[in-house]
C-alpha cells in the first residue's frame, strides 16, 4: 500500500486554475490561471478589489465550485469535492438558530456521526480558548456578532482540519470586534499547525496573520503580487503597533493600489 | 391573566344585554333565540347534538390530519423537483381560483352522500395552506446553512432532517393552523350537501323548522370543535417553539 501522500505534500495547490460562470448573454471569467501553493502549517492571507473573483477561489478550494481548467490538489491528491479534513468560515456565521452555542460548534460531528463524547473535550477547549466559557448552552439570537463568529471558528475546528478556508469571516464585524476577532485568530495559530487561506479586505489582518499574502488583480483574478510576512511567529497583537509593521502595510497598500489602477 | 378577565367579563356582558334585548322585545325570539333558550336547546337534546357532534368532530380532525398530510406530501414533493413544479402547479392554483364551495355538489356525484364525500371535500378545501406553508418553509431556509451542509459532506437526508425542516416548520405550523379551521368548514358544507348526519345537517334542518335555539345550539358546538382543533395545533406550535428556543420567524398565515 504507497504512504499516504498527506504527511509530505502541500496542504493545497492551485496548478493554473481557471474558472468561466456560463452567465447570460456572455460567459464571466471570474478566474484566470491562477497558481499558487499553501505549504502545510502556513497561512495565506488573499487581498484583492471586491468582485475580483477571491470568494470563487476558495469555493473551489472549498470543493463546493469546480474549477473550468486547471487542477487542484489537496494533500497531493487532486480535490474532487468538499474534503474532510477541511474546515470553512464565511462571512455569516450561519450558526443554527434552535441549537445552542455547543450544539452549533459540534454539528460538524453530528454530521459526520462522529460520537459526541470523541469530540466534546476538543469542542470545550476551543469554546474556551475564544472565550465564549460560560454561553455554551446560550442561543446564538443571544450573541453578539463578535460571539457568534467565535462560534463559527470553534465549528470550523472542531475536527481538526489541516486546512481552514476564511472568506472574509469578520467583515459583518466592526472595527474594534474585528480587530479582537484578529487577535483570536493569532493566539490559536500559536499553537497549531494548520495550513489556512484567509480572504480579508483589511491589509492590517492580512499582515498580523500570514505568513504569505497573495494580491489578486481585477477580475478575471490572477495572482499579482506576493509578499513574504518579514515578522516571525509568535507574533504577539501588539505587533500591529510597530513602525516594521506599519511599514509593510504601506507597502503592500501602494501594491493594491497599482494593481487597481 | 388580566386581560383575560376583562375579556371574559366582556363576553359575559355581551350575552346579558343579547338576552336584555330579546326578553324585552326588542327582537323577536323566533328570529334570534336568547342565550338562555340556546342553553336550553343544547340541554334537551343532548343525546342528538352528542351523536350529530361526535360525527362532525370525527370527521373534522380526519379530514384536518389528511390534508396536513397530503398537504405536506405534496408541498415536499414540489419543492424537490422543479419538473413536478412546473407540471402541478398550475393545476393546483388554478384549483384555488375556482369557487371551492361550487364543487362540493361535484363531491356528492363522485362519492355519494357518505362520510368519504364529506372527508375528501374538507381535504380538498383545507389542504392548500398546508401546501403552501410547506413550499415556503423548504424555500425558506437558510442559503447559508445549506452550504454549510455541503461542505460538511452532509447527505440528503441529513439535510432535510437536520436542517431544512427546523427551518420549514414554522411555516409549515402556520398553514396548519389555517387548514384546522379550513376542515371544519369543509365538513360543514359537506353536511350541507350531503344531508345524512352532523351539526352542520342540525343547522340546516333546525333553521327549516324554525327552532333558531336548535341552530344556535349546533353552531355553538361546532364552535367548541373549531376551537379545539385551533388550540390543538397551537400546543403543537408552544411545543415547536419550546424545542426551537429562539425567535422564529412568522408564518405567512399567522
Ligand atoms: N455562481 C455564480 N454564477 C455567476 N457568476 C458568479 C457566481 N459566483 C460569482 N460570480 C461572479 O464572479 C465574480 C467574482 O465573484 P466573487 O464572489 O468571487 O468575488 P470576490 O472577489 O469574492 O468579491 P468580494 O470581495 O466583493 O467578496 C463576480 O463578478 C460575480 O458576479
Ligand atoms: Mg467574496
Amino acid at each position: 500500500m504507497p504512504e499516504a501522500p498527506t504527511l509530505v505534500a502541500d496542504a493545497i495547490r492551485f496548478d493554473a486554475v481557471g474558472k468561466t460562470f456560463p452567465t447570460r448573454p456572455v460567459p464571466l471569467r471570474a478566474v484566470e490561471s491562477v497558481s499558487f501553493t499553501v505549504r502545510r502549517g502556513e497561512f495565506v492571507a488573499i487581498l484583492g478589489p471586491s468582485g475580483c473573483g477571491k470568494s470563487t477561489l476558495l469555493m473551489m478550494a472549498a470543493g463546493l465550485e469546480v474549477p473550468s481548467e486547471g487542477r487542484l490538489e489537496r494533500g497531493g491528491v487532486e480535490l474532487v469535492g468538499p474534503h474532510r479534513q477541511t474546515g470553512v468560515m464565511f462571512q455569516d456565521a450561519t450558526l443554527l438558530p434552535w441549537l445552542s452555542v455547543l450544539d452549533n460548534v459540534l454539528f460538524p460531528a453530528t454530521i459526520r456521526r462522529i460520537p459526541r463524547a470523541k469530540v466534546l473535550d476538543q469542542a470545550m477547549r476551543l469554546i474556551g480558548t475564544v472565550g465564549l466559557k460560560g454561553f455554551e448552552g446560550a442561543r446564538p439570537h443571544e450573541l453578539s456578532g463578535g460571539m457568534r463568529q467565535r462560534a463559527a471558528i470553534c465549528r470550523a475546528l472542531v475536527l481538526d482540519p489541516d486546512l481552514i478556508l476564511m472568506d472574509e469571516p469578520f467583515s459583518a464585524l466592526d472595527a474594534i470586534t474585528r480587530d479582537e476577532m484578529g487577535d483570536v485568530l493569532l493566539d490559536l495559530w500559536q499553537h497549531t499547525q494548520k495550513s489556512a487561506i484567509f480572504v480579508t479586505h483589511s491589509i492590517r489582518e492580512a499582515v498580523l496573520l500570514a505568513d504569505r499574502v497573495l494580491v489578486m488583480s481585477r477580475r478575471p483574478a490572477t495572482v499579482a503580487e506576493e509578499l513574504v510576512v518579514p515578522f516571525p511567529r509568535p507574533r504577539a497583537p501588539a505587533l500591529a503597533d510597530s513602525a516594521e509593521f506599519g511599514a509593510v502595510v504601506a507597502h503592500l497598500r501602494g501594491v493594491i493600489a497599482r494593481n487597481m489602477a | 391573566m388580566k386581560a383575560a378577565l376583562t375579556s371574559a367579563l366582556a363576553v359575559l356582558a355581551m350575552l346579558l344585554g343579547w338576552e336584555a334585548l330579546v326578553r324585552g322585545k326588542a327582537v323577536s325570539p323566533d328570529l334570534l333565540a336568547p342565550p338562555s333558550a340556546v342553553l336550553e336547546a343544547l340541554l334537551r337534546h343532548p343525546d342528538i347534538l352528542l351523536d350529530q357532534g361526535l360525527s362532525t368532530a370525527r370527521e373534522t380532525a380526519l379530514g384536518f390530519l389528511l390534508a396536513c398530510l397530503f398537504g405536506a406530501a405534496l408541498g415536499a414533493a414540489l419543492s424537490s423537483a422543479a419538473l413536478l413544479r412546473r407540471v402541478a402547479m398550475p393545476w393546483v392554483l388554478a384549483l384555488q381560483i375556482v369557487p371551492k364551495m361550487a364543487l362540493a355538489p361535484l363531491f356528492v356525484v363522485w362519492l355519494g352522500v357518505g362520510a368519504p364525500c364529506r372527508l375528501a371535500f374538507a381535504v380538498f378545501i383545507a389542504f392548500f395552506p398546508v401546501l403552501i406553508g410547506t413550499t415556503a418553509g423548504l424555500a425558506g431556509t437558510d442559503s447559508g446553512a445549506l452550504r454549510l451542509c455541503r461542505v460538511l459532506g452532509a447527505g440528503w437526508w441529513q439535510t432535510v432532517l437536520r436542517v431544512r425542516l427546523p427551518y420549514a416548520v414554522p411555516q409549515l405550523l402556520a398553514g396548519m393552523k389555517t387548514a384546522a379551521t379550513m376542515a371544519l368548514l369543509g365538513v360543514v358544507i359537506g353536511e350541507f350537501v350531503t344531508a345524512q348526519q352532523g351539526l352542520g345537517y342540525v343547522v340546516m334542518f333546525a333553521a327549516s323548522l324554525g327552532e333558531t335555539a336548535l341552530v344556535l345550539a349546533a353552531i355553538t358546538l361546532l364552535c367548541g370543535i373549531g376551537v379545539a382543533l385551533y388550540g390543538g395545533v397551537l400546543l403543537l406550535e408552544l411545543a415547536f417553539a419550546r424545542w426551537y428556543g429562539a425567535p422564529m420567524p412568522a408564518g405567512e398565515f399567522g
